[in-house]
């Protein structure tokens, strides 16, 4: 394998590769990158045994070839490279590094000892646009459950419809959902439940203007741009029923200032109990009352001017729930709606638009 | 101090200075090897080199030694076999545990009649505050007061207790080691600095073995030496908020309070094996037993857990770990059992070798009634069910009226009674 390269190309290479590769591994040409070199361009691959990345780099490719070599620590040689050319090449097991004056030669490992990726075949699948499928990515994956209890709920549900997608994330205490219309191309209808980390790296390595190709391949899904493919294991298992669960009948709805009420809820939470993050809603016409009390600690009040216009009723919430969703709903304004103390609140953009965004919170039982 | 920080009420009750604290702490004796004299006066009551903790075979650890015995060198904590081996004549009883604590309870009960305040710091140990109670005792000096009280319990509970006294918990801490056995030792206010200079670093509260060789290594041995030393160098050998702690207890500085509501904030239990177990199975099972027992313990507190941890002791004393915080605080069996035995999996799997002790701990207490975070789903995604809550309360119940054995998991049946179906049935 012998290769030249600008040091900015194979900076690129690395970083979008690099994130793929675990710190720590008991199989060590995990921590090692793939280059093969083609005929016009190198590829370079990392994976976790669970998410592969693989990138294809412009080069002027002298030999065909492929080796394995560290990944952080070329990267961190590249980082320190003047900006000339970069000429890669193996020596037996070892690749080499020229660049201007400077020369590296590191350890590597046989190309065969690298594990396959999946093999996906992209002609029978859907097409996505970029803006699309990272705008779903943003505001659902926060809400995936990092338990191991139950390991459907560690993945983001990914529904693929007739001229619509939808994403759905939950802990089983709070829940997210968006949709976008999106065509399918004539693709079937499908379900995968993906496991967040993959698509943290869909979200970062395409833009959003890239059309991305998706296909499935068994127990895995692959992800296509122009030059960039990622690659997942999926999580198998039937998602549960989640639309049950949202209320329909959520009669009495506030409209209130997202920043101002985040800001709140943020003061409240300082003296809520760091176990519990109690904190208290009540609303009546015109206002919400924000209230916490922590025994062995203190309390705290404030108040809103709100849209609502209901009968008066208090709620108990994990603090930190509530913050979470206000951080990732896009307008200014959200409309809360609530039924009964104990019921599902869910929390939605408000005004005139056509956001399929919705959010769920489950309230804490006040027993005082 | 207290006139700078709260000049009014300083000024209406005492015009003159701030009241000098009265720190006392009562600490049992030998507490366990009493405690099993009392129960077996004809056995453990007539074995003057005793050993409570672990088995005659020498498992276990010793959890308290008779003065006589200590004499050999036995010490709590050891290994019974080299407690023996120091001390080959002893006899060896273990734990009566729930006479501990009846003993441990009544001794409270005795000292909440003689101080004001009263905080159990263990099942051996109590402190009392008897800050502003110089008018009501003024005919007896603080050493009098103490010795009363020893006298008092003693008629009373039939328990041994030393006293140690002084105007900070540390100080009257360290007394208590002049106290024992059987005694009193009061560090008069204003002697503090004197007193603490006399002891080695060592001695100190919350200054352990390899704190006490790092010391050490910088030729700091006695508390004296250290005094010297500025707090500057102490930040810089032991980082900043270890250093600054260092300067403050080197000093005898304790600004905690004697405060009887103090919260608990662990439940743990510890067990070592009378033969080391390998069998992952086997494990599982005391885990289960240990498991329940921890969480019973807690929810006879009205207190759920944020965290569990399993600890291993391998045959070869190599001690490991492990946690997990869960999202939504647990109080059943059920559910602490499942966690335990995720940590449990990850420890053997890590190093599958014969273990010699298992020890469960429930940490992050919040009150029962301070946590519903109402779920989604029929199906906890962590934690638990109001169902699986209300199984452990129940079982809880019966047991308390029909006793331990009333009711227990199916798996942990078989090893205390022997099989039901005659070895001749079985096919």
């Amino acid at each position: 394998m012998n290769f030249t390269i600008t040091r900015q190309n194979l900076h690129n290479g690395l970083a979008a590769v690099s994130a793929s590769i675990p710190s720590k591994t008991t199989l060590p040409v995990l921590s090692n990158i793939l280059f093969e070199a083609k005929e016009d361009a190198v590829w370079m691959s990392g994976t976790d045994l669970d998410v592969a990345v693989r990138v294809k780099v412009p080069a002027d490719v002298k030999e065909l070839g492929r080796l394995t070599a560290p990944g952080k620590k070329l990267q961190e040689i590249t980082r320190e490279l003047p900006e000339q050319p970069v000429e890669v090449a193996t020596r037996g097991e070892q690749i080499e590094l020229k660049c201007g004056r400077s020369n590296f030669k590191l350890n590597g490992l046989p190309a065969d000892e690298f594990p396959s990726l999946a093999e996906v075949d992209f002609s029978e699948g859907w097409t996505v646009t970029g803006k699309d499928v990272n705008g779903l990515i943003h505001h659902t994956t926060f809400a995936v459950s990092t338990e191991e209890s139950r390991p459907i709920l560690n993945g983001v549900l990914w529904e693929l419809r007739e001229g619509s997608m939808r994403m759905v994330a939950t802990n089983g205490h709070r829940l997210a959902r968006m949709g976008v219309p999106a065509e399918s191309g004539g693709a079937p209808s499908a379900d995968f439940i993906v496991p967040p980390g993959a698509l943290q790296h869909v979200q970062r390595l395409f833009k959003d203007d890239d059309t991305i190709e998706v296909a499935r391949s068994g127990n895995h899904l692959g992800f296509r741009a122009d030059s960039t493919e990622v690659y997942t294991r999926l999580i198998e298992g039937t998602y549960p029923n989640y639309d049950q669960v949202i209320p329909r009948d959520n009669d009495k709805v506030a409209t209130i200032d997202k920043k101002a009420l985040e800001s709140a809820v943020r003061r409240m939470a300082v003296v809520a109990s760091d176990q519990t993050h109690r904190i208290r809603l009540k609303f009546e016409p015109g206002r919400v009352h924000l209230n916490v009390l922590t025994p062995d600690l203190g309390e705290g009040h404030d108040e809103l001017e709100i849209g609502y216009e209901g009968e008066e009723l208090e709620i108990g919430f994990n603090a930190n729930y509530l913050l979470e969703v206000l951080r990732y709903m896009p307008t200014d304004e959200v409309d809360v709606a609530f039924k009964a103390p104990e019921r599902a609140v869910t929390i939605e953009p408000s005004g005139d638009n056509d956001i399929d965004y919705l959010c769920l919170v489950m309230p804490l039982r006040l027993l005082d | 101090m207290m006139a700078i920080s709260n000049p009014t009420r300083a000024d209406v009750i005492l015009p003159e200075s701030a009241p000098v604290k009265r720190i006392l702490l009562v600490d049992c004796d030998a507490f366990f090897v009493q405690v099993a004299r009392l129960e077996d006066p004809e056995g453990a009551g007539k074995a003057p080199l005793l050993i409570v903790g672990g088995s005659p075979t020498g498992r276990g650890v010793v959890t308290s030694a008779s003065y006589e015995a200590r004499a050999y060198g036995v010490r709590s904590a050891m290994p019974t076999a080299h407690a023996l081996r120091l001390c080959p004549d002893a006899t060896v009883v273990g734990v009566p545990r729930s006479a501990v604590s009846a003993r441990s309870q009544s001794v409270k009960e005795a000292l909440m009649d003689l101080s004001p305040v009263v905080q159990a710091a263990s099942v051996d140990e109590f402190y009392l505050d008897l800050t502003g109670t110089e008018r009501l005792f003024q005919n007896e000096s603080f050493a009098e007061t103490a010795w009363r009280i020893r006298e008092t319990v003693l008629e009373r509970t039939k328990v041994s207790v030393s006293l140690g006294g002084g105007t900070r918990r540390v100080i009257a801490k360290l007394a208590t080691n002049f106290a024992k056995p059987a005694g009193v030792h009061i560090v008069p206010a204003g002697e503090e600095e004197a007193f603490l200079r006399g002891l080695d670093l060592a001695d100190l509260p919350g200054i352990g073995p390899s704190l006490a060789a790092a010391l050490e290594k910088r030729g700091l041995v006695r508390v004296e030496d250290a005094y010297a030393v500025q707090i500057e160098w102490l930040q810089r050998w032991f980082g900043e908020r270890r250093g600054a702690w260092l300067y403050r207890r080197i000093r005898g500085v304790d600004s905690s309070e004697v405060d009887p509501r103090e919260r608990r904030k662990s439940i743990s239990s510890e067990r070592t094996f009378f033969a080391d177990i390998d069998d992952d199975e086997e494990l599982e099972r005391r885990l289960m037993r240990q498991a329940g027992s921890v969480a019973r313990t807690m929810r006879q507190q009205s207190f759920r857990a944020k965290t569990v941890t399993v600890k291993l002791r391998d045959h070869d004393f190599k001690t490991r770990q492990h946690s997990r915080t869960v999202p939504e605080p647990i109080e059943s069996d059920h559910a602490i059992y499942g966690v335990a035995k995720t940590l449990l999996a990850e420890l053997r799997r890590k190093r599958r070798v014969p273990a010699r002790l298992l020890g469960v701990g429930l940490t992050g207490l919040v009150a029962s009634s301070a946590t519903s975070q109402l779920g989604l789903f029929a199906e906890p995604v962590a934690g638990e069910t109001e169902r699986e809550r209300t199984v452990s309360r129940t079982v809880d119940e019966l047991r308390n009226r029909f006793g331990r054995e009333a009711v227990m998991p199916g798996r942990l049946v078989e090893d205390d009674h022997a099989p039901r179906v005659p070895k001749g049935d079985a096919k």
